[in-house]
């Protein structure tokens, strides 16, 4: 079994490391973090290395280079304490591509290399998380046109993105769910951003929908395949997830291990006191569990294999293993962590989110189990 | 225009380790292109996109020239094609042995309009070999170049020097040395990385190398000595560091 990454992966690494190396990004990140500012100036320059080329297709202008070449780029960023976080809309072009018209690819594209947040889907409802099913916002055909009405809730990026794909069902029959490529231009849209804990570089909205008239070539994919359409795109989000979750805990363990190094208290370093040693043991153990539980997936997932259940995982024992190694972190480095202003703190929180967004840690476990029993199943 | 960028590749900096004895231990070394040796390829590409031409990569050393991520990494950077010499007898060479050695290369590459190099290597630094070369190559031979500007068919070229800026036209062929302000070397994107392995890269023989005009006796790194921790604080602490300094 080989995990080397080949010479290109290897040159890839390097050179998103030294561009993260030839400015001190920190202060950025802090400030974006504080004031809810998407940091576009930090991804276009990853963009122009080629970062959302890495998993669109050649015919697409990208790459193609696969997930584990993406994991790969995003366990470095991270390590270096990018917030990847940001980044989940650049690998997803998939979805458009298949699912758009030409007209709503070709809109999407035109914001590669550009850094922008491009798109995000909006399922969530005051009346609807988990249970995405019992969504209220409905869309309804009259003369000719279609009208989308509804209020989504807790919609990542939406304060910020161009355009919104927006799950609804049919008025006429409540059966039938449509997602609708949304211009967030359009009259009729109200954002309204919510504060939020973590994830603070990303925008979180209340969206509401008032009689937004749209045409029948605004419909995202095909009618009434709403819910099927999502499912399969969301393994590889959860997935993004757990790979962000992990590198960004990688960031906090390389802090605390270089303060403990250091740091003297009673005539010695204080990674040399038992109980911060094992905190450091645990720590490397949930690392290295999660470095190649993510790393088979993207094999997986390239090799057009992974599954629900695999991502499922990623994305639960990513976020849950990130948050214990980010508490450990930030139980070693004490006073320096929790007051002022290290980015620990930020990680800390931004990690707290991720087993609630993107799929609850309740739904991983559920999706993760099925996937589990059903392989014995008689 | 066809402009060489000449490089060495150096074992990275932070990567070197200091034994007790004081000896260098390159073992755990990445060996890299070097860090000012990236100015001289840069402003080669950047000639080269403006008038037109190509940029040929030269290095002599040793065998981590053949190291496949290594050529990769340098023709990402903006070389069309490289050209290594690659002989033992040219690990640790004095600047003069391997000016010898690029100025038969450049023979063999032919047609050579422009040479660039950097301020120094990375290891060394002994800022000689562009030097070297253009008096081997009887060719206008400048260091510290902060500027280069195609004219016609010569360079108008701006030197650093410490009390003004001095503009020189240069005819070619001619061997530059770049200051390390010169530019920004660009970070290879990666489609860049991914087109360099289909670059071409020609071996040449590194034919026989003069002889060394010295023979090194050692090579140590500084002794390490404690701290001090004298605080020097007030209006006379500058007199009073004039003073420890002189003491040292």
């Amino acid at each position: 079994m080989d995990f080397a990454l080949n010479d290109e992966q290897q040159l890839f690494v390097e050179n998103f490391r030294e561009l993260m190396e030839r400015e001190n990004w920190e202060p950025y990140f802090a400030e974006c973090d504080k004031t809810h500012t998407y940091p576009e100036r930090w991804v276009k320059a990853l963009c122009e290395l080629g970062f959302d080329q890495i998993m669109l297709p050649e015919e697409h202008g990208g790459l193609d280079l696969g997930l584990v070449t993406l994991m790969s780029v995003y366990e470095e960023l991270g390590r270096l304490g990018g917030p990847t976080y940001i980044l989940y809309q650049l690998p997803c072009f998939d979805t458009i591509l298949r699912e758009g018209t030409q007209e709503q690819i070709n809109k999407i594209m035109a914001y590669v290399g550009t850094g922008k947040q491009i798109w995000n889907s909006a399922c969530t409802e005051p009346g609807a998380g988990s249970d995405v099913g019992s969504l209220q916002t409905t869309y309804t055909r009259k003369n000719g046109k279609i009208y989308l009405n509804g209020h989504k809730t807790f919609i990542t990026s939406s304060a910020k993105v161009p355009f919104l794909v927006v799950m609804a069902r049919d008025s006429e029959n409540y059966d039938t769910f449509t997602e609708f490529f949304l211009d967030m231009s359009l009259p009729g849209i109200k954002i309204e951003p919510l504060e939020k804990l973590g994830l603070r570089m990303d925008s979180c909205s209340d969206v509401y929908l008032d009689n937004v008239e749209l045409d029948e070539s605004d419909i995202f994919g095909t009618e009434g395949n709403g819910f099927r359409r999502g499912i399969g795109d969301f393994d590889l989000e959860r997935f993004l997830v757990g790979a962000s979750d992990y590198s960004s805990a990688l960031c906090a363990f390389e802090d605390a291990a270089k303060y403990a190094n250091v740091r003297v208290q009673f005539g010695k370093t204080i990674g040399r006191f038992q109980l911060n040693q094992l905190k450091f043991a645990e720590m490397a153990i949930k690392l290295k569990a999660m470095k190649y539980m993510l790393y088979e997936a993207a094999w997986s997932f390239d090799q057009g294999e992974m599954t629900s259940a695999q991502a499922a995982m990623c994305k639960y024992y990513g976020a849950n293993a990130s948050a214990a190694v980010v508490d450990a972190a930030m139980q070693v480095m004490a006073g320096v962590a929790v007051a002022g202003d290290h980015r620990i703190q930020r990680i800390w929180r931004d990690l707290r989110v991720d087993r609630v967004s993107g799929g609850t840690d309740e739904m991983m476990i559920l999706t993760l189990a099925k996937g589990v029993l059903r392989e014995y199943a008689a | 225009m066809k402009i060489v960028a000449s490089f060495k590749v150096s074992p990275e900096t932070q990567d070197i380790q200091t034994r007790p004895d004081r000896s260098l231990n390159l073992e755990r070394a990445q060996w890299k292109v070097g860090t000012y040796d990236l100015n001289a390829i840069e402003a080669a590409r950047q000639l080269a996109d403006e008038v037109g031409g190509t940029v040929v990569g030269l290095s002599a050393g040793g065998s981590a020239l053949e190291n496949a991520k290594l050529t990769k990494d340098a023709l990402s950077r903006g070389l069309d094609e490289l050209v290594t010499v690659v002989d033992e007898n040219l690990v640790g060479s004095e600047s003069y042995q391997t000016a010898s050695v690029l100025a038969e290369s450049l023979t063999e590459i032919g047609d050579v309009d422009l040479v660039l190099v950097g301020a120094g290597s990375s290891d060394e630094y002994t800022q000689q070999v562009g030097n070297h070369l253009g008096q081997i190559l009887g060719w206008p031979t400048l260091n510290a170049i902060e500027t280069i500007e195609a004219e016609g068919d010569h360079l108008k070229v701006e030197r650093v020097l410490e009390d003004g800026v001095q503009v020189i036209e240069v005819q070619l062929p001619a061997v530059l040395s770049l200051t390390s302000g010169a530019n920004t070397p660009r970070i290879a994107g990666m489609k860049d990385i991914l087109a360099a392995g289909k670059k071409p890269v020609t071996s040449v023989a590194a034919g026989v190398l003069p002889s060394p005009t010295a023979t090194p006796v050692s090579q140590l790194a500084p002794e390490q000595v404690d701290r001090r921790q004298i605080i020097l604080e007030g209006v006379d602490a500058a007199a009073e560091l004039a003073i420890h300094l002189k003491a040292l």
